[in-house]
């Protein structure tokens, strides 16, 4: 880990959280991701939650850091299985890991927080791994899934490092 | 219980009867009703479902997911510090649910169109019952017997956890995953509500339906009022499972307040480890959307070979079937444009039951499965609105 994260890092109170469902293969895959940077991010004062929540609940997990990265699975069918990429939660007009019809859907959640003066992070970003299968039952993910965790461990390590 | 209604009458109810069920789609939502209603009720919403999920955290381990259960018991008893930080939160329940009555009361009984709109016909459903009862037939979420009621109030069965496949069976039908419970002594009879079907509901409105009454004085008072207001019992508008809710809220912030001031929940006494092996097991409780049923058979090394699980939104499917049906063809009629307000009308009927399907197991960008396909007198599909 650089000088500098260690600087930045001692003043801003950061969360790493992992989402996903470990028992239905890929769609573990930020939950395996999150388990993965406990390792690397030992000694560091970054909190790293695992949750298969969405919605209000997530308000619960984010309130008083000052910046969190999100893992979780996407499938948008328009990227090759595996491929690890950076967005902002401004992007998803529609939801984020909570099609539920019993809960907000992320960004109208995490809107709500901020009107309401919660102290949730000024600084989100999520990551994401394109998926495969998220209907399997499996504490595995399928092998390019499995292949680009790595890749995610390392973004997230170099967000951290921004 | 506490936390689950409060999410789901603030989030996913209110925006519907405060900004109005054909209101712009922009504003009818949570951040709309803040807007409407003040940050201040916003804050008092969140920080009441917040309380819920401490108290479970620090019980369970986990706010969702709780991982304190062990063969016998619990991992670790309640302190005597956590015992007053519940007693707290709990006082401050009680007053937020009999404001979030008070506010049901001023915003949607005081508003005459809402209250034609939850009596009326198109969101009326005639069914049955089902729901757990104490020994005196008040409302309990967590033990007692399932009592089932008919249409008109009379109990038609009553049952032990471990007699339930003597009472429910289920029906398949090709075009669903899920599977569709019916009262096996009436049998099923097609997608069709009254009393020669076989169709029963569960949840709120369900639970207040079998009951003679609630088991906590406030919410005893609030219960006599609906059934009041609404004619008596049992009351089959599927929008009053909303108010229902908000009922049992109070019920269970009251009864939240009896248990953190026995001094029993501090006892160290949490586990009895067990000595026999397992062979068969039925558990039945009262969740937040209704009877879940869990029935476990295991081998001769208490090894788990079977398990059957029938949950509450599955109880409630064949009557959402219904109850949609039911909006989408009175609010649907040749030549008039459906609008994303119909298509909301038809999306109340069934957001009343608060369904879970599947939850947590959405991916990125997962969206509201909800389609609406409307067809011609020929069958013909002529027009179909998602939403997402």
């Amino acid at each position: 880990m650089p000088e500098k994260t260690l600087k930045k890092n001692m003043v801003m109170k950061t969360l790493v959280l992992g989402l996903g469902n470990p028992i239905l293969s890929d769609d573990g895959v930020g939950f395996y991701v999150a388990e993965e940077l406990k390792n690397r991010l030992d000694g560091l004062d970054v909190s790293i939650e695992q949750a298969s929540t969405g919605g209000l609940s997530i308000l619960d997990l984010l309130a008083g850091y000052d910046k969190a990265i999100i893992i979780d699975a996407v499938k948008t069918g328009r990227a090759k299985a595996g491929q690890v990429g950076r967005l902002k939660p401004e992007a998803f007009s529609a939801t984020l890991h909570a099609s539920s019809p019993h809960d907000l859907n992320f960004v109208t959640a995490l809107e709500l927080g901020r009107k309401l003066g919660m102290a949730l992070p000024e600084e989100i970003d999520i990551v994401t791994v394109e998926v495969e299968d998220v209907t399997t039952f499996s504490e595995k993910c399928t092998p390019k899934v499995e292949k680009a965790k790595h890749i995610a461990v390392n973004t997230v390590m170099q967000e951290l490092d921004r | 219980m506490i936390h689950s209604h409060i999410a789901h009458f603030y989030a996913l109810a209110a925006p519907d009867f405060v900004l109005g069920p054909t209101s712009n789609p922009e504003e009818r939502n949570i951040l709309g009703l803040v807007a409407k209603v003040g940050l201040e009720i916003g804050s008092e919403v969140i920080k009441h479902r917040a309380y819920a999920q401490d108290i479970q955290n620090v019980i369970g381990g986990k706010a969702t997911h709780p991982v304190f259960c062990l063969p016998g018991g619990i991992s670790k008893p309640v302190t005597k510090e956590e015992q007053k930080d519940f007693e707290e939160k709990a006082r401050s329940e009680v007053e937020f649910a009999q404001f979030s009555l008070k506010l049901f009361n001023d915003l949607v009984l005081g508003n005459q169109e809402y209250l034609d709109l939850i009596t009326g016909d198109i969101y009326t459903m005639k069914s049955y019952y089902m729901g757990l009862v104490d020994g005196n037939n008040r409302i309990n979420f967590y033990e007692g017997d399932v009592r089932v009621i008919d249409e008109d109030g009379n109990e038609t069965s009553r049952f032990k956890p471990d007699e339930y496949l003597d009472y429910i069976a289920e029906h398949t039908e090709p075009w669903s995953y899920l599977k569709s419970p019916f009262l096996k002594k009436v049998g099923w009879k097609g997608m069709v509500e009254g009393k020669d079907s076989g169709i029963y509901r569960v949840n709120s409105l369900a639970r207040l339906n079998v009951a003679d009454g609630m088991a906590t004085p406030l919410a005893q008072a609030e219960y006599e009022k609906m059934y009041d207001t609404l004619g008596g019992k049992p009351v089959h508008s599927t929008l009053a499972f909303h108010w229902a809710r908000l009922i049992e809220i109070l019920y269970a912030a009251e009864h939240l307040l009896e248990l953190s001031q026995d001094s029993e929940i501090t006892s160290p006494e949490v586990r009895t480890i067990p000595s026999a092996t397992p062979d068969e097991g039925v558990g039945i409780i009262e969740a937040p959307r209704g009877t879940l049923i869990h029935h476990y058979q295991t081998d001769d090394k208490g090894i788990v070979q079977k398990v059957n699980l029938i949950v509450a939104t599955g109880h409630n499917y064949p009557a959402m079937n219904i109850s949609i049906k039911k909006v989408a063809e009175k609010v649907i009629d040749k030549g008039k444009e459906v609008s994303e307000g119909l298509l909301n009308m038809v999306e109340m009927a069934f957001r009343a039951y608060d369904p879970c399907f599947g939850c947590a197991t959405h991916t990125l960008p997962g969206q509201m499965p909800l389609e609406l396909t409307i067809h011609d007198s020929k069958g013909e599909a002529i027009q179909t609105i998602s939403r997402h």
